[in-house]
């Protein structure tokens, strides 16, 4: 019989053209030239015409040799670490705070909206901010180290190397500590309830709850976390380019800004960037897929393999 | 009621596409409308249409103005583009500031512009009769042929403080004062030990001193293909670490809030004077003086004296797009801005302030001759003529030893000047950093 009625299923895609072409146009095609101009020799204002260099590797081995290149890599692994590990840490302790079932932290919604408030400020104004702040030889943290006597004389910040990574890793932290936390409390929302009071009433104290069924059920939602903030913090840019531009002495040069200087700092060696972003790209897709490999369910693998095989023999219908 | 909504909004969406379709309609139409097409980076330029149509009530062309901020550098990959892209809505005049002027007028840039002599301008004479400053036109030229020039002079000069002068010398004149701290360096640096045992910082920070040392070397960053190194810039690697070590400065950077400060003598010590040119006391010092008047802050209490060494910095240049098809009218207004030295001229009113009435700020302007005939008195100079000072200033200048890369070179050195001033590496590494950073990002030779 011929099912009459309305087929709903089209409206889903007419509703999605617009994404679609967006995508399209905006995104996929840019990204696609993008790999496609890292084998050319196309650099230089103004230019559009290109052709494909006789070694189509060359822009990848120049990249490679690239000492900046690599100081850039090495600082957006620093500076990413330095900022994850204390955003995971406090975020999963507040996330431990706001769901515990023992007590009932007053004006939750408030301290909710106040840790998630720096995600809101774009980030170039606090990167521009921090520059202030940590100003030499006048600027408030100078001002109050001064002050109260820590230091004899105001200190040129922006001249620290490791100061300058802190900082920047510090802004990074604490802008995304926020919603690492909204995502993680989610994750504890969903978890099934019966399995906290089923812990309760078999007696174990609230650290016991956490590490062995909040952790190990968030597991997932932790390595959604863990993805999406490495994703960007390779990604890092605006951040560190408007603190100190890169500096002092390439001590917060990320990948990203050195993208950026390859393209739009005065030579325009576009195929040259377009590399270095492959490459960039690369690494991330390793690093996500290293981290999914590691952090999966090894039971739930065992479990599906063991289907899998009963399958095979024709044992489950 | 649904209805009625759905209706409503996809009336608005039909509106709003036929609208575009319109404009785009608008566009072509206004092409045999004559419309001149114009692009700053800021509204100086715009604003000097109006008053050339004011005076000029038969020029019968439109302005169509776009103005983008030269602020994380969106100005010129946007000009970049519309000059590439060409058709009815490309620029007609375009403006170039002197960080970045060279890439249009002699650099990848450079054969978008039109040269003068191709817009209707008899540019030699005209040259002559305005007396230009030679370095506009060394930057303004390509291959000897002119395609820009600036409407501003901003060769640049001493500006100390009376009061501080008189404290440790006896006297504020300017003539003294040009005596004591130049000419070269050497005279300088003993003025500035002067000045320290009195518990005086001669200038504010290292970047102060680095536009005039930038500006006087014979040579740029890049001789034949090739990273240089000119020897008057790299001594500003031990004159940074010796004014620190001695002292002689308040350890600021430029365009930093203690920069800013020490002008209203809120630094640690107490700053005797800045380099720049007119721009630098109206548009900037003026404002963070801590005044509006005399006997307000530090208003009133400057003067301008000759620079131990000649130097420019800054200005903006007017360029003509060579595809163009409203040439004539083009070469009328670039002639008014940078070559008409009569009293109504541009530059007549620019120099005078009287470009929107009377009161207006003053400035310096590339004609010598509007300059002799214009009065640069100032109450934030204590009624000194800056003029004295700044014409005599421009013949300094030169634009020679300017290279396309400066903005991004220049940052990279001065990074490597602080770390070794600082004493956080060699001299011998901080060059071989700056060798680096150079070729790995500009894949230029060292």
């Amino acid at each position: 019989m011929k099912k009459s009625g309305v087929s709903y299923a089209k409206y889903g895609y007419i509703f999605s053209i617009p994404f679609v072409v967006t995508f399209i146009i905006f995104s996929l095609y840019p990204t696609l030239y993008t790999v496609v101009i890292g084998f050319t020799d196309l650099r230089g204002l103004g230019k559009t015409a290109f052709k494909i260099l006789s070694d189509p590797f060359e822009n990848y081995k120049i990249i490679f040799a690239n000492k900046t290149f690599r100081t850039s890599l090495k600082n957006t692994a620093i500076i990413w670490t330095m900022n994850f590990i204390p955003q995971i840490t406090l975020a999963l302790l507040l996330t431990a705070w706001f769901t515990t079932r023992r007590f009932y932290v007053k004006a939750q919604g408030a301290f909710k909206v106040l840790i998630y408030m720096p995600n809101i400020i774009t980030a170039a104004t606090i990167a521009i901010l921090f520059n202030s702040l940590f100003g030499y030889p006048k600027g408030p943290v100078n001002d109050i180290l001064v002050r109260f006597g820590w230091v004899a004389k105001p200190q040129n910040f922006h001249l620290q190397k490791w100061t300058a990574k802190g900082v920047v890793a510090f802004i990074q932290f604490w802008m995304w500590y926020g919603n690492s936390m909204i995502v993680l409390i989610a994750g504890v929302l969903g978890i099934d309830v019966t399995l906290f009071e089923a812990a309760e009433i078999d007696g174990a104290n609230a650290t016991q709850i956490f590490f062995r069924i909040t952790l190990p059920r968030l597991k997932t939602i932790v390595l959604y976390v863990l993805i999406t903030s490495m994703i960007g913090g390779l990604q890092m840019f605006d951040i560190p380019k408007l603190y100190l531009n890169g500096g002092p002495d390439n001590a917060t040069l990320t990948s990203s800004a050195f993208i950026y200087n390859q393209a739009f700092s005065g030579s325009y060696l576009y195929n040259r960037a377009s590399a270095a972003s492959m490459l960039v790209f690369l690494i991330i897709v390793v690093l996500s897929v290293a981290l999914f490999l590691l952090m999966r369910d090894r039971d739930e693998v065992k479990l599906r393999r063991q289907e899998r095989a009963l399958k095979r023999r024709g044992g489950v219908a | 009621m649904k209805r009625n909504m759905r209706i409503v909004v996809s009336m608005v969406l039909i509106a709003s596409l036929a609208f575009s379709l319109f404009a785009g309609g608008k566009a072509e139409e206004a092409a045999g409308k004559k419309v001149i097409n114009l692009w700053s980076f800021t509204d100086e330029v715009p604003k000097m249409m109006e008053k050339f149509k004011e005076l000029n009530p038969d020029f019968d062309y439109e302005f169509n103005t776009t103005i983008i901020a030269t602020t994380d550098g969106a100005y010129q990959p946007a000009l970049d583009q519309a000059l590439a892209a060409g058709g009815a809505n490309a620029p007609d005049i375009y403006c170039a500031e002197a960080a970045f002027v060279l890439k249009y007028t002699q650099g990848d840039a450079a054969h978008f512009a039109a040269p003068y002599k191709s817009l209707g301008i008899d540019v030699d004479a005209k040259l002559k009769e305005a007396d230009i400053a030679p370095y506009t036109v060394d930057i303004g030229s390509r291959n000897g042929e002119l395609v820009g020039l600036g409407y501003q002079a901003t060769g640049g000069a001493f500006i100390y403080r009376r009061s501080i002068a008189k404290d440790v010398w006896g006297t504020d004149d300017p003539a003294f004062v040009t005596s004591k701290v130049g000419p070269g360096w050497d005279r300088f640096f003993v003025a500035a030990e002067e000045l320290a045992r009195k518990g005086y910082a001669i200038i504010s920070g290292d970047g102060d001193i680095w536009h005039a040392i930038e500006g006087s070397s014979p040579q740029g960053w890049i001789v034949n293909d090739k990273l240089f190194i000119d020897p008057t810039r790299e001594d500003f690697l031990d004159i940074a670490k010796m004014m620190l070590e001695k002292g002689y400065t308040n350890d600021t950077q430029d365009w930093g809030d203690a920069w800013f400060a020490d002008m209203k003598d809120a630094g640690e010590k107490k700053v005797f004077g800045f380099f720049g040119p007119a721009w630098l006391i109206n548009y900037v010092m003026a404002g963070n003086s801590g005044g509006s008047k005399p006997g307000e802050g530090t208003y009133g209490d400057w003067a301008v004296c000759e620079p131990p060494v000649g130097f420019f910095w800054g200005g903006t240049w007017v360029i003509a797009n060579d595809k163009s098809p409203v040439k004539d009218a083009v070469g009328k207004v670039i002639e008014w801005i940078t070559l008409d030295s009569s009293n109504t001229g541009l530059q007549y009113y620019w120099a005078n302030g009287t470009l929107e009435g009377p009161g207006g700020t003053k400035d310096t302007v590339a004609s010598g001759t509007v300059m002799k005939k214009s009065n640069g008195t100032l109450d934030f100079l204590g009624g000194q003529n800056m003029f004295d000072v700044f014409v005599p200033a421009g013949a300094f200048a030169t634009g020679k030893n300017k290279t396309q890369y400066d903005e991004t070179i220049n940052s990279y050195w001065r990074d490597q000047v602080s770390n070794y001033a600082n004493g956080l590496k060699t001299k011998a590494q901080a060059i071989a950093d700056f060798k680096q950073q150079v070729a790995d990002n500009l894949a230029l030779n060292i």
